[in-house]
C-alpha cells in the first residue's frame, strides 16, 4: 500500500480532544474505553474524556468496524412464488480512533481477501466511510511481537491520520501525519493546527521506532517459517500441539487478520427475514463438515494446523503478505498457552 | 447492489424432475433478463443457490451452457437446506450467485476421446459436460460413459442415460448397480470393478470422474493401471463453501482455494496439494 504523507506536525494532548470533539458530539466516534479492569474495547464515545489512552491494545481488535461480528447483508419478505429482496441498512460515516500499528497492518493483510476479482461491497463501503486515526504505542505488551513482522510500533501507512506519541508520553504531544484526504478533512474540520516539529518528522518517527523496538521482550525471527507448510504438513508436531487445544476458537475471534465467516439466514414470525455474515472459526468441527458427513479436517490437529499455517504460510503464498501481525492477543487469551511465536520457533527448529 | 458479489439474483423454478428417491433436478430461470444474459457458465462450474431462510449451498450446474434458456441443478436431499428445497414447487423463488470456479478444461479436451466415470449424484457435474459435448459433437472424439448407483431407483438422469446418450453417435454408455435387482439385466457391481472389466485404453484419452470419495479413490487406481497419466485424469472436488469467491476461508486445501482455483483439478495438480480434502 502506497501512502503519501501530505503534511506532518506536532499536536498537544488538548488538541487531541479537540480533534475528536466533532465526531464525538455527532455520535460517530469509536474509541478505546476501559469497560472493565482488564478489558479495553472500541465503543461509541460521545465524551472524548471517556477515552482511555492508557492501554497496550484493545481486547477485541477494531477489525469489527470494517468486518463486523455479524452483519446483515440482505433481507427479504414473502415466500414461495412471492419473494422479494430488500437492501441492507445504509451505513453511516465513522471515525475510528486509537488503532495500533499491528491492527493497522491487519487492514493491509485483509485487503486482498476482501478485494481481488470479487471486491466485497460491505468491506469497501466501510473502508470508504471510516476515517481511521492510528495511535502509536508507548510500551510493548508482554505478548507483543509486531516488530518480528517488520511493523513499526509507532507508525503505519494504513491510518488516515497517524499519531506517534512523543516523549514524555503525557507532555510530549503527538507527531501527526496526514496520510489521506479523509485524514486531512478530519484535521481541517477540527480546527487543530499542528505545530512544526523541532526535528524532521521522519527522523523523529525512526527514533521512536528504534527506542520502542529495543523494549520488546518477545524476539522471534519468522524468516523461512512459511516452508513448514510443505515440509512439516504431516509431522506429528500438529497432533502433539492439538492435544491441548480446546477448539474454543478464541484465537480466531481475537485475531485482527482472521476473516472466515459463516452466512446465516434468520426468519421472523411474519416470514420476512435477513441474511447475516457472521465471524466463524476454522477451529470448529462443523466449519468444514459437509452435509454428506465427510469432513476434510476431522480432528483438532488438522484444524489447528490449518489456522497456524494459514497465518504463517498460506496467506503469504496467496497474497505475498504475512498473515500474522504479532498483536499477541491469541497468545494472551489462549486458555492452554498455545503460543504462535513459540510455534514459529518450534517449526523452524524442526526444519533445521 | 449490482456490484455486490454476495447479492443473489432471484430465479424461478420452472420445472422439477424427480431423478431418484432423494435427488431432484430443479430447472430455473433467472427473473432479471440482464442477469440471465450475463450468466454464462462452463461445464463443471458451480453456483451458490439460496433457499431464503435456510442459507446458501454450493451446487454444481448440471445443465449444459449450450442450452441457454434455463439452468439446472440436480440436488440430493442430504441436510437442512436441501430438505427444504425438496419441498419447493414449480413457481417458487430461489436465489442464485455465480457461476464460480474454473470448470472443465474445454480447450484441452477438444478433439480428445473422453471417458466419463460417475457414481450416484456425481453424474450431475459430468452431465453438463456430456450434454455440452453432444451439442458440439464434432469437437470431440469417442465417448464412453461408465456410471453406477446403489440401485436402479438411484440412477440419475434415466431418460438421458438409457435413451438419449446411447443413441448419440460415437457414444457408449455402461451402467451398473451395486446389487442384483429383479428386472435388471444390466451389469451388477461397483463402478471401479466394472471399469476394470471394461478396461478402456488410456491412450490419448481423458478420464473425467465424479462420485463418492471411496469410488474416486479406487477409480484413480484403476485408471493408473489402464495407462492414463495424471494430467489426463480430471475430477471435481466438493468442499463446503459459504461465499464461492475466496473469502469465507472454508474450502482451502493448503493455500489453494477450491472455489476460485477449482473445483476441477487434474490428478497431477491434486497430488501436489496437501492431503486434506
Amino acid at each position: 500500500m502506497s501512502v503519501t504523507t501530505l503534511t506532518a506536525g506536532v499536536i498537544s494532548r488538548e488538541d487531541l480532544v479537540r480533534l475528536l470533539a466533532g465526531p464525538a458530539s455527532e455520535g460517530r466516534l469509536m474509541a478505546p474505553v476501559r469497560v472493565a479492569p482488564e478489558v479495553v474495547l472500541f465503543v461509541p464515545v460521545r465524551d472524548p474524556d471517556a477515552i482511555t489512552l492508557d492501554y497496550v491494545n484493545s481486547t477485541v481488535p477494531p477489525k469489527e468496524y470494517l468486518f463486523p461480528r455479524a452483519e446483515k447483508i440482505l433481507g427479504w419478505r414473502g415466500s414461495g412464488p412471492q419473494l422479494e429482496l430488500i437492501l441492507p441498512p445504509e451505513l453511516q460515516p465513522l471515525v475510528l480512533f486509537g488503532v495500533r500499528p499491528c491492527d493497522l497492518r491487519a487492514i493491509t493483510v485483509l485487503e486482498p481477501v476482501f478485494g481481488g476479482a470479487y471486491p466485497d461491497l460491505y468491506w469497501r463501503r466501510r473502508r470508504e466511510l471510516t476515517t481511521i486515526v492510528g495511535l502509536g504505542c508507548t510500551e510493548p505488551g508482554p505478548y507483543c511481537f509486531c516488530v518480528a513482522w517488520g511493523i513499526s510500533p509507532v507508525a503505519a501507512p494504513e491510518a488516515d491520520l497517524m499519531l506517534t506519541p512523543l516523549e514524555p508520553p503525557a507532555a510530549g504531544g503527538y507527531l501527526v501525519a496526514v496520510q489521506s484526504a479523509k485524514g486531512e478533512e478530519l484535521l481541517r474540520r477540527s480546527g487543530v493546527g499542528p505545530q512544526a516539529a523541532g526535528t524532521e518528522p521522519a527522523v523523529l518517527r525512526e527514533r521512536r521506532t528504534a527506542e520502542l523496538t529495543a523494549r520488546f521482550r518477545r524476539l522471534i525471527d519468522p524468516t523461512g517459517v512459511e516452508r513448514a507448510a510443505e515440509r512439516l504438513f504431516e509431522h506429528s508436531y500438529w497432533r502433539e500441539l492439538a492435544r491441548r487445544c480446546l477448539g474454543c476458537g478464541i484465537c480466531t475471534f481475537l485475531c485482527p487478520t482472521c476473516h472466515c465467516f459463516n452466512v446465516i439466514d434468520r426468519t421472523a414470525p411474519d416470514g420476512s427475514g435477513g441474511r447475516y455474515r457472521c465471524w466463524d472459526s476454522c477451529l470448529f468441527e462443523r466449519f468444514t463438515l459437509q452435509a454428506s458427513g465427510h469432513n476434510p479436517r476431522p480432528t483438532r490437529a488438522e484444524r489447528l494446523r490449518n489456522r497456524l499455517l494459514h497465518k504463517l504460510s498460506y496467506h503469504r503464498t496467496r497474497y505475498g503478505l504475512e498473515g500474522c501481525t504479532g498483536c499477541g492477543r491469541c497468545v494472551a487469551a489462549c486458555p492452554v498457552n498455545i503460543d504462535i511465536a513459540e510455534v514459529v520457533a518450534d517449526l523452524k527448529g524442526l526444519m533445521t | 447492489m449490482r456490484d455486490n458479489p454476495l447479492w443473489p439474483h432471484l430465479a424461478t423454478i420452472v420445472k422439477i424432475v424427480d431423478e431418484t428417491p432423494d435427488v431432484k433436478t430443479f430447472r430455473v430461470v433467472l427473473d432479471d433478463p440482464g442477469a440471465r444474459e450475463n450468466f454464462r457458465h462452463r461445464p463443471g462450474q458451480v453456483a451458490l443457490l439460496s433457499v431464503f431462510g435456510q442459507g446458501e449451498a454450493t451446487i454444481s450446474i448440471s445443465s449444459s451452457p449450450t442450452r441457454r434458456d434455463y439452468l439446472e441443478f440436480s440436488v440430493r436431499r442430504v441436510g437442512r437446506l436441501t430438505g427444504v428445497l425438496h419441498q419447493f414447487e414449480e413457481g417458487y423463488k430461489i436465489g442464485l450467485r455465480g457461476p464460480y470456479g474454473n470448470g472443465f478444461p474445454l480447450e484441452e479436451l477438444r478433439g480428445r476421446d473422453l471417458l466419463f466415470v460417475g457414481g450416484g449424484i456425481g453424474l450431475a457435474p459430468l452431465r453438463s459436460l456430456i450434454n455440452y459435448m453432444l451439442d458440439r459433437r464434432d469437437d470431440f472424439g469417442s465417448v464412453e460413459i461408465v456410471y453406477g448407483a446403489r440401485s436402479v431407483a438411484d440412477l440419475c438422469f434415466k431418460e438421458e442415460l438409457f435413451t438419449v446418450w446411447p443413441k448419440a453417435p460415437g457414444v457408449r454408455v455402461y451402467t451398473t448397480i451395486d446389487r442384483p435387482e429383479y428386472g435388471w439385466d444390466g451389469h451388477v457391481g461397483f463402478v471401479p470393478s466394472y471399469l476394470a472389466e471394461l478396461a478402456p485404453s488410456g491412450a490419448g484419452k481423458y478420464a473425467l470422474i465424479c462420485g463418492p470419495p471411496i469410488m474416486i479413490r479406487l477409480v484413480l487406481q484403476e485408471l493408473a493401471g489402464l495407462g492414463f497419466p495424471p494430467e489426463r485424469i480430471v475430477t471435481t472436488l466438493e468442499l463446503k463453501m459459504k461465499c464461492g469467491i475466496g473469502k469465507c476461508g472454508r474450502c482451502n486445501i493448503g493455500s489453494t482455494m477450491v472455489c476460485t482455483e477449482g473445483p476441477v483439478f487434474n490428478l497431477a495438480r491434486l497430488q501436489a496439494l496437501p492431503p486434506e480434502y
